[in-house]
């Protein structure tokens, strides 16, 4: 749950120091707090200040790592996989392009059950285009990766803390998403942990035996024949199972020694008088937060985790909400449908258990301006009864 | 005599037995030889090629030290994240090996090879060469050579342009050793294998690879035709310090090509009369080749 306290200059967190960071900044503070010991990188609009960063920890010592210019972000995948077989703690991050090259590398590394966080700065695809957009990471819901969505610079450091504890627990890589510039350029207030807290609750890594050492000889990979690949798809299906409950209670533990806690699902304001539910991800959901004073029969549904997609969540935070009341999520990724991506999960998990209108709404791609007056259109369309799929800056 | 013997002789095998490969394949020989030298303490990493299926399906090994199975355009990238990952926990004695097949480092790999070369990597970089995608059924990569045939070549559309030169590529990455070597010259072959383990940094060995399935040979003729291979200089022995070349072996007389590409069915077509200045042309490229490959060992001691 996004704690609005960061916000109020009043509260202090024990054991913290406040700062003011950019989403990215905040990624890579959290690396070196998580002791990430192999960094791969390449650099990629609007990711780049985060291996930068990263880049000048390790050059001038503040950091313990081994960073590594590449020369793609397939290699920088494959050379992340390769240190993490090796039992390495790894980190990176990449953006749009760069997460679309190493698609191939990102099954890999979920079906060698290898764990690592990573950040991904959302953008879109061709025509050329740097500024925030869910297309990419959306498209690699089907890679077998966590992907854990982030609305403040405060969630990206507090998330990539809790993203190793739940990668390291099922062995299931972490993908952090930021919303470019909206979060990864904008500076904001954080609350920066001491390394002695953040040692506490994360542990070093531990040797579960399977690492390739050098030492002891191992095989990693080979051909697998048809009666015996399923048997590995089933064992990491029974993970993946896990992974809703696991984010939870991480979040839980985090708030416990932190101060902040986190869930897969945030719910605000959403109450048995709610009429609209907007089903929100990353930072349209603060957009959202500020039209609810003038809005209290608006809800928002904000989506955390969304691979494995949190079905028990979001049924339990609509359980409240009358039949009658009008489901919307934002969605600003554009995948080739007729709907976006966060449509689809919000159907197959309410799926003959509730019969709400939804409708979908297009916005904010490549970087378009979401704005708490775009929200207030986004409410007078949805009242007017409009198609059940709606471009807000169009028709 | 037990030096000599060392030059020559396994003194103590580092693979089992049972390797996959086909009949008088370069990989099983060439795999046996390395981790004889190497040792226990290799990771192997090893992307898409025919050595994927030789190393053994799913729980089994050809050799014993580590495997690791990689994607096909990215292996010395994982090779570069495995050894960062060793010498973090203090094993900077384990040697880590790319085995990799000509598509794999000419072609899809090309990249990748580059940023570790690059980087001057500490690893060793093992390319089988035996010139085209054989693990996929014999289809045309760049380490193809002129005037073969292969399925997506297939006569009279043989292989009309040169294969890359991929050692000048390598090399000019100015890495501390590059070396071509052949099975049919063992002594040399090992003696390139220990200098690249006893060298620090990217290491780089291309091995002529014979493939009887592929080339269309003989099994029992492999040794025999990577012999005439150097011995008409289509595959000269040299190698490459930083920008320094050696070449390891001068042939005694001059063999014509010929004597070579028509033990192999992959060039039974030039043979034919109307292919005749095609073999004209290879004899060609190939003197004018070794003639460079003599200029440049010349100059390279001059600077």
């Amino acid at each position: 749950m996004t704690d609005t306290r960061t916000l109020n200059e009043k509260i202090s967190f024990e054991r913290h120091t406040p700062k003011i960071l950019k989403g990215n900044f905040a990624a890579s503070e959290a690396a070196k707090l998580c002791k990430a010991g192999f960094i791969p990188a390449y650099p990629i609009t609007p990711q780049t200040t985060i291996v930068e960063e990263l880049s000048r920890k390790v050059a001038t010592g503040e950091m313990d790592a081994t960073y590594v210019n590449m020369d793609s972000e397939h290699s920088v995948f494959a050379a992340a996989m390769g240190a993490a077989i090796s039992g390495e703690r790894v980190f990176t991050a990449t953006s749009g392009q760069g997460l679309f090259y190493a698609h191939e590398v990102l099954h890999a590394i979920a079906h060698f059950r290898l764990p690592m966080v990573v950040c991904n700065v959302g953008r879109p695809s061709i025509p050329w285009n740097i500024w925030a957009d869910q297309s990419d990471s959306l498209a690699q819901r089907d890679t077998g990766w966590i992907q854990l969505y982030t609305e403040t610079s405060q969630e990206v450091l507090d998330t990539i803390i809790q993203g190793y504890i739940i990668t390291e627990t099922l062995d299931i890589p972490v993908m952090v998403v930021l919303d470019a510039f909206y979060l990864s350029h904008t500076s904001e207030n954080v609350w920066v942990p001491e390394q002695s807290l953040v040692d506490e609750f994360l542990p070093p890594k531990k040797k579960k035996g399977v690492e390739v050492d050098g030492y002891n000889p191992k095989v990693i990979g080979g051909l697998i024949p048809p009666d015996q690949y399923e048997t590995f798809e089933y064992a990491w299906w029974k993970d993946v199972l896990k992974v809703e409950d696991l984010v939870n209670r991480v979040g839980k533990e985090f708030g416990e020694k932190f101060g902040r806690s986190y869930q897969a699902v945030e719910s605000v304001n959403i109450n048995e008088n709610t009429k609209i539910v907007f089903v929100t991800t990353s930072t349209i959901t603060t957009t959202v937060r500020g039209i609810l004073d003038t809005h209290p029969e608006v809800g928002i549904l904000k989506l955390r985790l969304i691979k494995p997609f949190p079905e028990k969540s979001v049924v339990k935070a609509l359980s409240i909400v009358s039949d009658d009341t009008v489901i919307a999520p934002i969605e600003r990724n554009f995948l080739g449908g007729k709907e976006g991506a966060i449509i689809q999960e919000m159907k197959r998990a309410l799926y003959g258990k509730r019969n709400f209108k939804m409708y979908d709404i297009y916005a904010g791609m490549g970087g378009k301006d979401v704005s708490p007056t775009t929200i207030e259109k986004m409410i007078e369309k949805i009242n007017s009864n409009p198609d059940e799929v709606i471009w807000i800056d169009f028709d | 005599m037990a030096e000599l013997a060392h030059k020559f002789l396994i003194e103590e095998e580092k693979v089992y037995p049972g390797a996959l490969s086909c009949r008088g394949c370069g990989w099983a020989l060439l795999v046996r030889h390395i981790a004889s030298i190497l040792g226990e303490n290799t990771v192997y990493v090893v992307p898409a090629s025919c050595y994927s299926i030789i190393a053994g399906p799913f729980g089994l090994s050809h050799v014993r030290g580590s495997i690791v199975h990689t994607v096909f355009a990215a292996a010395p990238a994982t090779a570069t994240g495995i050894r960062a990952a060793l010498d973090r926990m203090g094993n900077r004695d384990a040697n880590v090996v790319v085995l990799a097949g000509d598509g794999g480092t000419f072609d899809i790999g090309l990249q990748s090879l580059s940023g570790a070369a690059s980087r001057g990597e500490n690893i060793i970089y093992v390319c089988n060469n035996n010139g085209a995608y054989m693990n996929t059924g014999i289809q045309t990569s760049t380490a193809t050579p002129y005037g073969a045939v292969t399925t997506t070549n297939p006569n009279p559309s043989y292989k009309k342009t040169w294969p890359k030169d991929l050692m000048g590529i390598v090399s000019s990455h100015n890495i501390p050793y590059a070396a071509t070597c052949s099975l049919a010259y063992i002594q040399d072959f090992r003696k390139k294998i220990e200098k690249a383990q006893n060298t620090k940094g990217f290491r780089f060995l291309m091995i002529d690879g014979p493939c009887p399935p592929g080339h269309k040979t003989d099994p029992s003729q492999s040794i025999s035709i990577a012999r005439l291979a150097v011995e008409t200089k289509l595959f000269p022995l040299f190698e490459v310090e930083h920008h320094r070349v050696k070449i390891n072996y001068f042939p005694k007389k001059d063999v014509p090509v010929e004597e070579c590409l028509k033990l192999q069915g992959r060039f039974r077509h030039l043979f034919k009369e109307e292919a005749k200045d095609a073999l004209k042309e290879i004899q060609a490229q190939v003197d004018s080749n070794w003639k460079r490959l003599v200029k440049l060992e010349e100059i390279s001691y001059q600077f």
